[in-house]
């Protein structure tokens, strides 16, 4: 299962698309906010009663979000003993130093820039399939 | 208003001023009686020597009176061989014995009418009379007197049993040849002298061996009182101290009016300066303020190139990815001229999307501190170049690196501009026979110049200004591709180090593009 939390609609349907395109067939579950990013991962809010022990393989994490955004997400998720060791893709438009340094601080796997051209978009989405769902050894639950 | 201490040196300094007034005026009425006491006794002096002088002066007239006019009448009376030894009597014939009794008799009077003695004596080395025999000091005179002609006087103070004298000498040296009938041969002179005066006394003298002085002594009396003399001291004195006083307190009002200036200068000095602390304090926070302000617009700039950076590049993706989207699914539907459109609304986008990365860039150069240490112009010039080698190597360019440039600034900014500025050589060299790029420094006046010289496309010198303008090209995108970003971004990192960057060019001849740091 892969966590795409991302707000703009068209980014999520590319990602989607790139996804399918590469054959990475895993389920996909989106949040379109941070604050439903967190209620999904511990079980809460509109996502109360679904089972928090199931986690995703891979988090693919936007910065620019509504409500909390990606680095508050992130925090969080790294203050949680359930979640801390989850693998965490920062998935973004930015390029400043200041959230790629920030994104690390806060124990980021790995900070992925969305190139604007969609067979470069594309080409990073397999690559980053292949790493974090094949070759990567995810932490013991 | 500055409150003025009042300077200590009124109280003590007044009194001490006081003494000193004091003791000038005291000194002054010393030195005016001093002064007055020598005035006092010189004139009495003077007037003593003058009227003694007179008085010799008289005795040698009677003198000559009894020579010249009493001697030849008495021989024109009785006749040369009629004088007969009875007539010499020296009470008849001699002037000095006359003279001297004369002189007796007026001291006689002089008691009589209650007035001191005057004592007058006629001196010689061998004098007929004893009582004319010469002193010590007399004839010490004599002496001088013979020795020197042209002194025709003595004077001299002397100190006589406690009583102030004053002698006065003339001398008596001439004589003529009648003088030799009673003072040359014995047996030359009248037979009754020569009874008269047994021994060697007052004969056997030559011509002009007469030797003699006349000198009287009389006591001084003080001519002056001193009770005056203090009077008018003291008078002078008082006088003086009266003007002293007067000055005194002239000088001490004056010192006073000119403290009081200086302290309402000072006070007018601090208030000056209390105006320029508080409008310095107005302009330092001012600075302040436009400091903050300035660092709001920069947070907000940030803010915005943050915002550019992803709400303008989000749409771009869309539209790429859709327009991709549509010709992957549905290009089957679309003629040649269909696909061509989507093709170039994809390079629309690939460029749109260069040039916001361009433009963050950019800003992001105008943020961020400068990190300044030695930086290696040459090896990084070198570096570029071989990397500029590496991206295209068919091209033979000649590059020459000056070895040993090192500059102070901030490495990564600095390799920007090298970077642009060597792409920028290497670009505009492609269609140039044999090209060859620079790399060097030199010293214009005091400032040291880093200059990147090629001898490419060049430009017209005309549009030299417009070369660092962002966005500026000065050619097509067909003749050599970019974006005209790199100028404008080596411009803003030159400046960032405080230095100017310029170009000159001609077309088709080359470019050189120098900097200072």
């Amino acid at each position: 299962m892969i966590l795409l939390v991302e707000d703009n609609p068209d980014d999520e349907a590319l990602t989607l698309r790139a996804l399918k395109k590469n054959n990475i067939l895993n389920k996909v579950v989106v949040a379109r906010d941070g604050a439903e990013a967190l209620d999904f991962l511990f079980g809460t809010g509109v996502h109360a009663g679904r089972d928090a022990a199931l986690l995703p393989e891979v988090i693919l994490l936007d910065l620019n979000l509504p409500k909390l955004n990606g680095l508050e997400v992130l925090k969080q998720l790294r203050n949680h003993q359930q979640t801390s060791l989850l693998p965490v893709v920062i998935l973004t438009t930015s390029n400043e130093d200041r959230d790629k340094i920030e994104s690390y601080r806060l124990g980021c796997n790995s900070y992925i820039r969305k190139p604007v051209d969609f067979h470069q978009f594309s080409e990073a989405i397999r690559q980053l399939g292949i790493y974090w769902l094949v070759l990567n050894q995810a932490p013991p639950k | 208003m500055i409150p003025i201490s009042k300077p200590p040196i009124a109280a003590t300094g007044g009194r001490r001023q006081l003494w000193l007034v004091g003791a000038v005026a005291i000194g002054i009425t010393c030195l005016v009686a001093a002064l007055l006491h020598f005035l006092a006794h010189f004139y009495m002096l003077n007037q003593a020597e003058k009227s003694v002088k007179s008085l010799l002066l008289a005795q040698r007239g009677f003198h000559r009176y009894i020579q010249e006019v009493m001697h030849p009448t008495f021989y024109k009376l009785k006749g040369e061989g009629q004088v007969t030894e009875a007539f010499y009597a020296p009470e008849i014939l001699s002037s000095s014995f006359i003279v001297r009794n004369q002189h007796a008799k007026y001291n006689e009077e002089r008691k009589t009418a209650g007035l001191d003695e005057i004592y007058y004596k006629m001196a010689a080395f061998n004098p007929r009379n004893p009582v004319n025999q010469a002193t010590p000091l007399e004839a010490d005179l004599i002496r001088r007197f013979n020795a020197d002609r042209s002194l025709k006087e003595y004077r001299e103070e002397l100190l006589i049993d406690g009583r102030d004298y004053l002698f006065v000498a003339i001398p008596f040296l001439d004589n003529q040849k009648k003088c030799m009938k009673c003072h040359g041969k014995r047996q030359d002179a009248p037979p009754g002298l020569q009874r008269l005066y047994p021994g060697e006394g007052g004969f056997n003298e030559k011509l002009g061996d007469i030797r003699a002085i006349e000198s009287i002594r009389i006591p001084l009396q003080q001519h002056y009182s001193a009770l005056h003399i203090v009077l008018a001291a003291v008078l002078v004195g008082m006088l003086s101290l009266a003007t002293l006083l007067f000055l005194n307190t002239r000088l001490r009002n004056l010192v006073t009016d000119r403290t009081r200036d200086l302290e309402m200068e000072v006070a007018e000095r601090r208030r000056m300066e209390e105006e320029v602390r508080a409008v310095n304090q107005t302009l330092e926070e001012r600075v302040d303020k436009r400091t903050s302000q300035l660092a709001v617009a920069n947070r907000e700039l940030d803010a915005f190139a943050y915002s550019v950076s992803h709400d303008l590049r989000a749409p771009l993706r869309g539209i790429d990815g859709f327009t991709l989207a549509l010709l992957e699914d549905y290009g089957d539907k679309l003629d040649e001229t269909g696909r061509d459109y989507i093709s170039r609304v994809r390079g629309g986008c690939r460029r749109m999307g260069d040039l916001i990365d361009d433009m963050l860039k950019l800003s992001r150069l105008s943020r961020g501190e400068l990190r300044l240490h030695e930086v290696d112009l040459s090896a990084m010039a070198a570096e570029i170049v071989e990397e500029l080698r590496r991206a295209e190597p068919a091209r033979q360019v000649a590059v020459e690196v000056t070895p040993g440039v090192r500059v102070r600034g901030d490495g990564v900014l600095l390799r920007a501009v090298l970077e642009n500025l060597l792409s920028n050589a290497w670009k505009f060299t492609a269609g140039t026979a044999s090209p060859a790029i620079l790399v060097g420094t030199r010293l214009d006046g005091d400032r040291q110049v880093y200059f990147v010289q090629d001898n490419g496309a060049g430009f017209d010198m005309a549009y030299a200004d417009k070369l660092f303008g962002a966005f500026q090209r000065l050619h097509t995108e067909q003749e050599f591709a970019g974006n005209g970003i790199g100028l404008a971004t080596v411009q803003r990192i030159i400046h960032r180090h405080g230095g100017t960057v310029w170009a000159e060019g001609v077309m088709g001849k080359g470019a050189t593009f120098s900097f200072t740091l």
